[in-house]
């Protein structure tokens, strides 16, 4: 099968870069390294076949002495008191809040045996419907940090939590300015166990810092409709949604909820042909930007006049006065007045975002969408979110007042300003001359590392709280393990230091009964219920209509100015990743190893840059940079040619270069140093950057183009205009297909997964779901070069070409393009989950010599770890390659010193599923223990399984519900539906393996031509067929071109 | 089928053994039936410590004490008044029953001194290997190892001494009558041929060595089987001393508890579970077998009141709570998934079919040997019990409409890798 537009991974693929074409030569992209072992040098002599012969030897004995060991007597420790509702072996789910970030999405915690060992989507929750990022699944691990405090610390020394109290308290009462610097608080209870403390010391002021900050918004919603806040945004009311630089779908405020919400209009069937349109106007390949129908490269400086001319084309069309002084810009294709257009004819159901941190930026947002009448319908001013709360102007003065000396006790709660405010060197200078700095940190972080005091506080998953992360929507945070180490909790530490002798669990229930319950007949079923649920939702305000005051003409002069002055000079923007965020979790091994949405780079960060801009700086993948602005520098930073980076910008992930924790310290570079301070808000672009090339080489880890599918067609899209057309359309060319085998009868249960590439975003909240659930090891930044990632699920992203005259792009124009580089700024993104594909011809199977993969009469493609003797012949004949290879032994290896390396991160394997050994095979089980567990307890209670019942991980907590799973033998099934859906295809469907897993064809809502002319055909017949042989003609023409 | 006949042969081996000490072993069984309610060996429980017993008494008087003890204190046997009045003047049970070789047995059990000392004990824990079939089994203790192999290593210079001898003999008649030597060489000669030594290992070499190939395999193949089945953790016959001497005859066996009063968790969860010890306390805040230890609490049950600090005195719990560490006798490898209520709830298989009859066992030890064979042959008989379960119902229904019905759990799928192993 040969698809129409060709998909590229890298631009190594595109460019056919020899080493590319070597890698993908061999059977496994890394060779065995055999050659290594035997000729390394030892001393003078080096080692050969004598050598081999004696280390084989010894080996084989040694295996044979260790044998030898005896079972170990193994314990049976019972509870000595039962609780009531623990038993053994069966898990527990307990409804809390997420706080890995301020956006506190509702989740369930499963534990067993007392502790937690998965975190899961509350599907219950109004806002967040079941949804969890990657962060929230890994930030179960922050939980079993061996690194965390182990208990309270005054300069360094341990100390019991009253001598700290008394020491503390002494200090407070003696102090006249007092400082509390937090993250954003979205917790009701915590506000007024602030506001206690507050009142017991009236010199406390409490100063929200975000290392990544969104105060623009919040003061320019203050000046336009006076509320300081950040709206409630409704991506599914709208139906034209323009973003300038918002990354919504990734990192922007609420990504979980707005990913929920934004793919309620992205999905597409026979019954719903209407999707929502989707622009995105921004500088580095973004998450969302690369789920846009329409992307627009810009440079930051060009966000102004972009929204200034936006705001103008649609006041000219409504007939409103348009902001004066200014001269429009333009776009390719149009693009401004296009987006104009469609914003105008969906008025009330439009929505503009900016991610800037820039007030003028974000006025101007306001004025296009009150403009638009879409505040009160997509944008809601009274049920706002409390999800950020930065107010940079007061850190700035805070850090001020530090170094003046007029501040004499700061208290840091869950934030950690050392690493990420821009002037490091400034905040420790000031710090040091406050007399009584206290951090209650979890581990010891940056800021910790300054401070005299030491009180640590629990993980979240040990705490109560309770949060409002939007207007009327209250979450409650319970514990779900009593605390590992002798902790305290920030609250806790807070009202002790207030004198308040209330614990903090009653302090949550007063309050709550005082007012979010009030109106309770009984408060404590409303509270146990709203405990059981995990949330309690009040009765919604009605939205109302909010209209600015007035026209920010003010910001017409600086964005031209800004414009003009940058035109041919690089900028720098600074973005957050998917996952690693801000950098809090970047001690985080899941999360390093998450390839990166975009790049498919984990364990670094790096400087990525437009092609045409690498080739004016004679820039190429690897090469080492030296970055500097006139607000800072950086050195040493890897290069990363990224395809759709806006021409003349790079942008650097924050979030790296941490100097603490084992795991962060030392991976990436810390670009913090490289924002600035405007006079009212953070900003994380600057203008005019000097690149310099160190001459270094630095090899990223990136997975991009591990296991390469050769260019085989694994894509299928259409556009919209075609899929209304023909439902088939991009999916109407089938494989004549030809069996080898007889055909498999799965009778009872036929397990089945469908994917919908319309709908998956690629945030990769799957991979790390995954990880927790199966066991799956941290290989490390060497490993991952090497090829040995263990992650079942992998996210391929494919890169394409956008067709701007309507034609098909043809592989020959596409070279030509790659030649000179024209249209690196415009490629179209593709994301496809990978996992095991259960194929009911198994290709694997039939070269097992030892049957460790065996097909199951459910449809499953089981995997008997102990059986396997590591031939690999599996992974090799694997036309998904989704077999992973164990490599190493990763668990109590000192080489491997993660998670699996210590007893306290040991805690969070899954009890039911196996930890694998070195030499083994394995791969994505389709969640086996899930559906057995499922199974089981339909028969426990005498029923069947009902569809739904049983939900893989990947699944579970999918924000863009891409994934379904069912028994495809159920004929009512969601996943039966889908299978006969007419976007339903396989991939490789010619090699007829079967597989058990169908994807959904991807829909871009544009009109150009994807899919091409239709061939209304199906299956087999005499014509298609003949259309194949051509097809494979010129299969193996590419092939001779691939190997020249 | 092969490894059936291999382990049938060796447990033939194992049980040819232990007929030797049948005498010993009667007198356990005899003496665990009987006497331990009153009476230990080397402790003092309601009666005195057994041990020397034989060294006290006569075995005529022991015998008839045992049969009726308060006879002879009532006929005045100054021996039995002695003994009778050195124990609280409690009195002992009538055995009228027993034989006098029963009898015997049990006192030749006692002065076996009892169960061999077992390595597997709570310390054990601690260093983390303990042989655990081979403690049990006297066959394989150290000391017999040894003696048996002097006793070899003696018979071996006995024949090597005697063929010598028998050499020297046929030297010296052979210098005395030479022709005779001759005529006898011939005749030897003769008979070598017609000898199987002859045929197999000159006339056809190949056949020969093959079959000393055969021996060979055979023999080291079930010592090695035997030893790998020790060393890879098949842990049969594994009767570890727990912390507490907990005794399923009297609970299950005696009392008639259920099973699943105890281990609550064998219907609904993968574990069964062994109970916490507050369960234990639901009886034995009252139960306290003072009535066996003359009015003290039971030393065993002290260690229930000590694990959640209970004050048997005052009726009231403290704070300090220690959890018992219980040694896990079944172990299944990590990477094999067993559920028990599957078996138990869904599949109603009684407890004892996996762990022997826990009801009559004092000390509860490894029944069944839990290798992957033995769980596959289940699977294959057990039939699955389709008419009282919706889900097996339905399924059943769908699959026999493709005409492939299954009975067993086999047919079910029961067999694949991956129901277990994942």
């Amino acid at each position: 099968m040969e698809n129409k537009n060709k998909y590229w991974k890298g631009l190594e693929e595109l460019n056919n870069d020899p080493k590319f074409l070597q890698n993908k030569k061999n059977e496994f992209s890394e060779g065995i390294p055999l050659e290594e072992v035997l000729t390394e040098q030892d001393g003078e002599l080096s080692s050969n076949r004598r050598d081999f012969l004696k280390y084989f030897g010894f080996s084989i004995s040694a295996v044979a002495l260790a044998a030898c060991n005896k079972a170990p007597v193994k314990n049976v420790i019972p509870y000595v008191v039962k609780p009531e509702n623990i038993t053994p072996g069966v898990p527990n789910f307990y409804a809390t809040t997420c706080g890995a970030c301020s956006a506190g999405c509702s989740i369930l915690v499963k534990t067993r045996e007392g502790r937690p060992i998965k975190i899961e989507g509350n599907e219950e929750s109004p806002l967040f419907k079941g949804g969890v990022c990657a962060s929230g699944h890994a930030s179960l691990l922050g939980l079993y940090d061996n690194e965390r405090l182990r208990g309270p610390k005054a300069e360094g020394k341990d100390l019991d939590w009253n001598t700290l109290d008394a020491k503390v308290k002494d200090a407070l009462v003696q102090s006249k300015n007092i400082r509390i610097v937090s993250g954003t608080v979205n917790s009701p209870s915590t506000k007024k166990v602030i506001a206690g403390f507050t009142s017991k010391y009236p010199s406390t002021k409490h100063i929200s810092y975000e290392a990544v900050s969104n105060a623009a918004m919040i003061e320019a919603n203050k000046k336009a409709f006076g509320k300081a806040v950040i709206p409630g945004y409704r991506f599914d009311h709208a139906k034209v949604i323009v973003s300038f630089g918002a990354d919504f779908l990734g990192t922007w405020i609420s990504p979980v909820e707005y990913t929920k919400q934004w793919v309620t209009n992205r999905k597409v069937n026979n019954d719903r042909t209407e999707m929502s349109r989707h622009y995105q106007f921004e500088s580095n390949l973004s998450l969302t930007g690369s789920n846009a129908d329409v992307r627009i490269p810009i440079k930051p400086s060009a966000e102004g006049v972009a929204l200034i001319s936006l705001y103008n084309k649609i006041a000219s069309l409504a007939g409103a006065p348009v902001l004066s002084g200014a001269q429009n810009v333009e776009f390719a294709v149009n693009m401004i007045e296009n987006s104009a257009k469609e914003l105008w004819a969906a008025k009330g159901h439009s929505l503009v975002v900016s991610g800037s941190n820039n007030l003028d930026n974000q006025l101007l947002v306001n004025a296009i969408n009150s403009l638009l009448g879409n505040i009160g319908t997509t944008i809601d001013l009274d049920n706002y979110s409390n999800q950020h709360q930065a107010d940079d102007a007061a850190f700035e003065s805070f850090v001020s007042e530090m170094n003046n000396g007029s501040i004499d006790a700061v208290i840091f709660f869950n934030s950690n300003p050392a690493y990420s405010y821009y002037n490091a060197k400034k905040f420790e200078d000031g710090l040091k001359k406050v007399a009584l700095t206290v951090s209650t940190s979890e581990s010891l972080d940056e800021t910790g590392v300054l401070c005299k005091f030491h009180a640590p506080a629990h993980h979240y998953l040990e705490s109560w709280n309770d949060a409002e992360p939007k207007v009327g929507y209250f979450g409650l945070s319970q514990p779900t393990i009593s605390p590992v180490f002798n902790t305290r909790q920030a609250q806790d530490s807070f009202l002790k230091w207030a004198d308040i002798s209330t614990d903090y669990y009653t302090f949550i229930q007063n309050n709550w009964k005082s007012t979010i319950l009030s109106g309770a007949v009984i408060f404590e079923t409303a509270w146990n219920t709203s405990l059981h649920d995990g949330f309690y939702v009040a009765p919604a305000k009605t939205a109302s209509t909010y209209n600015m005051s007035a026209l920010p003409t003010e910001a017409v002069n600086p964005a031209y100015a800004a414009y003009t002055s940058s035109k041919d000079k690089v900028e720098l923007s600074l973005y957050s990743k998917v996952g690693l965020g801000d950098g809090t979790h970047a001690n985080n091994p899941w999360l390093q190893e998450l390839p990166d949405p975009i790049s498919k780079v984990c364990w670094d960060n790096y400087a990525t840059i437009g092609k045409v801009t690498a080739d004016k700086f004679n820039l190429k993948d690897g090469d080492v940079i030296k970055i500097a602005t006139k607000n800072g520098m950086v050195e040493n930073v890897p290069v990363l040619v990224q395809p759709g980076q806006a021409n003349n910008t790079i942008s650097i992930a924050l979030g790296y270069g941490r100097s603490t924790g084992k795991v962060a310290k030392y991976v990436g570079k810390n670009v913090y140093p490289l924002a600035s301070f405007t006079g009212t808000t953070f900003n994380y672009v600057s203008a005019d950057v000097k690149v310099d090339k160190t001459g270094d080489d630095y090899e990223l880890p990136q997975t991009q183009t591990h296991h390469t599918i050769e260019g085989r067609s694994l894509i299928r899209e259409a556009s919209l205009k075609e899929y209304i057309k023909d439902p088939q359309a991009g999916n109407n060319e089938h494989a004549h297909i030809i069996s080898l085998w007889a055909e498999r009868d799965s009778k009872g249960h036929k397990w089945g997964m469908a994917i919908d590439m319309n709908a998956c975003t690629g945030c990769g909240s799957c991979v790390v779901s995954c990880n927790a659930e199966n066991n799956v090891p941290v290989v490390g930044r060497k490993e991952v070069l090497n090829s040995r990632e263990m992650h079942w699920i992998r996210i391929d992203r494919y890169y394409s070409f956008k067709d701007k005259d309507g034609k098909k792009s043809t592989k020959e124009k596409e070279y030509n393009n790659a030649a000179n580089g024209t249209d690196f700024e415009n490629v179209k993104v593709i994301f496809q989950p990978v996992m095991c594909q259960q194929c009911g011809h198994a290709p694997c199977e039939t070269v097992c010599p030892v049957l460790a993969t065996v097909h199951s009469s459910e449809g499953l493609n089981h995997m008997a770890y102990n059986r396997c003797v590591g031939t690999r012949y599996c992974a090799n004949n694997c036309p998904y390659k989704v077999r992973r290879f164990n490599w190493f032994k990763y668990r109590e290896n000192d080489k491997f010193d993660f998670n699996f390396n210590n007893d306290l991160g040991r805690m969070v394997i899954n009890p039911d599923v196996t930890v694998r050994s070195r030499g083994v095979m394995e791969k994505c089980s389709f969640c086996v223990q899930r559906i057995q567990a499922g199974k089981l307890k339909a028969k426990l209670e005498s029923r069947i399984v009902k569809d739904g019942d049983i939900k893989t991980a990947c699944q579970q907590s999918c924000p863009s519900n891409a994934i379904v799973f069912g028994d495809m033998n159920d004929a009512n099934s969601e996943i039966s539906k889908l299978f006969n859906n007419d976007r339903s295809y396989v991939m490789l469907e010619e090699y007829n393996v079967q597989p058990a897993v169908t994807y959904l064809t991807k829909i871009r809502n544009t009109e150009e031509v994807i899919a091409g002319e239709s061939k209304p055909k199906k299956h087999g017949h005499h014509e298609e067929h003949k259309h194949e042989e051509k097809h494979e003609e010129e299969n193996a023409h590419m092939e001779t071109e691939h190997h020249s | 089928m092969r490894i059936f006949r291999l382990s049938s042969l060796l447990s033939f081996l194992v049980l040819s053994v232990n007929l030797a000490f049948a005498d010993v072993a009667e007198g356990e069984k005899l003496f665990n039936a009987n006497c331990t309610s009153c009476h230990a060996i080397n402790e003092k429980i309601v009666g005195p410590a057994l041990k020397d017993v034989d060294k006290r008494h006569n075995e005529a008087w022991t015998i008839k004490w045992v049969k009726n003890s308060q006879a002879m204190v009532k006929s005045g046997d100054a021996e039995a008044v002695k003994v009778y009045n050195d124990n609280n003047q409690s009195v002992m049970t009538s055995f009228e029953a027993l034989t006098d070789v029963q009898i015997k047995s049990i006192l030749e059990y006692v002065k076996s001194g009892g169960p061999a000392p077992q390595t597997a004990s709570v310390s054990g824990a601690t260093n983390g290997s303990v042989s655990a079939a081979k403690s049990q089994d006297g066959f394989y203790s150290n000391t017999t190892f040894i003696a048996l192999s002097v006793m070899a290593l003696i018979l071996f210079i006995i024949v090597f001494v005697l063929f010598k001898i028998k050499g020297t003999v046929e030297d010296l008649y052979n210098q005395k009558f030479p022709q005779e030597a001759i005529e006898e060489a011939k005749e030897k000669a003769a008979n070598y041929k017609n000898s199987i030594s002859y045929k197999l290992f000159k006339k056809h070499p190949v056949v020969g060595t093959i079959a000393v190939m055969l021996v060979f395999t055979v023999v080291l193949g079930l010592i090695g089987f035997d030893y790998a089945n020790k060393e890879v953790g098949v842990q049969k016959g594994y009767m570890p001393t727990q912390p507490i001497n907990y005794s399923h005859e009297l609970h299950a066996g005696k009392y008639k508890i259920n099973c699943q009063y105890c281990h609550s968790g064998a219907d609904k969860s993968k574990q069964a579970t062994v109970p916490s010890a507050s369960t234990c306390m639901n009886c034995h805040a009252h139960v306290t077998a003072k009535e066996k230890y003359n009015g003290e609490i039971s030393p065993e049950i002290k260690k229930i009141y000590a694990a959640v600090d209970w004050n048997p005195e005052t009726r009231t719990y403290g704070t300090n709570q220690k959890p018992i560490k219980w040694i896990r006798i079944h172990n299944l490898p990590d990477h094999a998934y067993f559920n028990h209520a599957q078996h138990v709830k869904i599949g109603k298989v009684e407890c004892q079919a996996c762990h022997g009859p826990v009801e009559t066992m004092k000390v509860v030890s490894q029944q069944r040997s839990l290798q992957m064979g033995w769980c596959i042959n289940c699977h294959r008989e057990a039939k699955v019990d389709v008419a009282n379960n919706d889900y097996y119902e339905k399924l059943h229904g769908e699959m026999k409409k493709d005409g492939k019905p299954f009975v067993t759990v086999a047919q079910n799928g029961g067999l694949e890798c991956g129901k277990c192993h994942y």
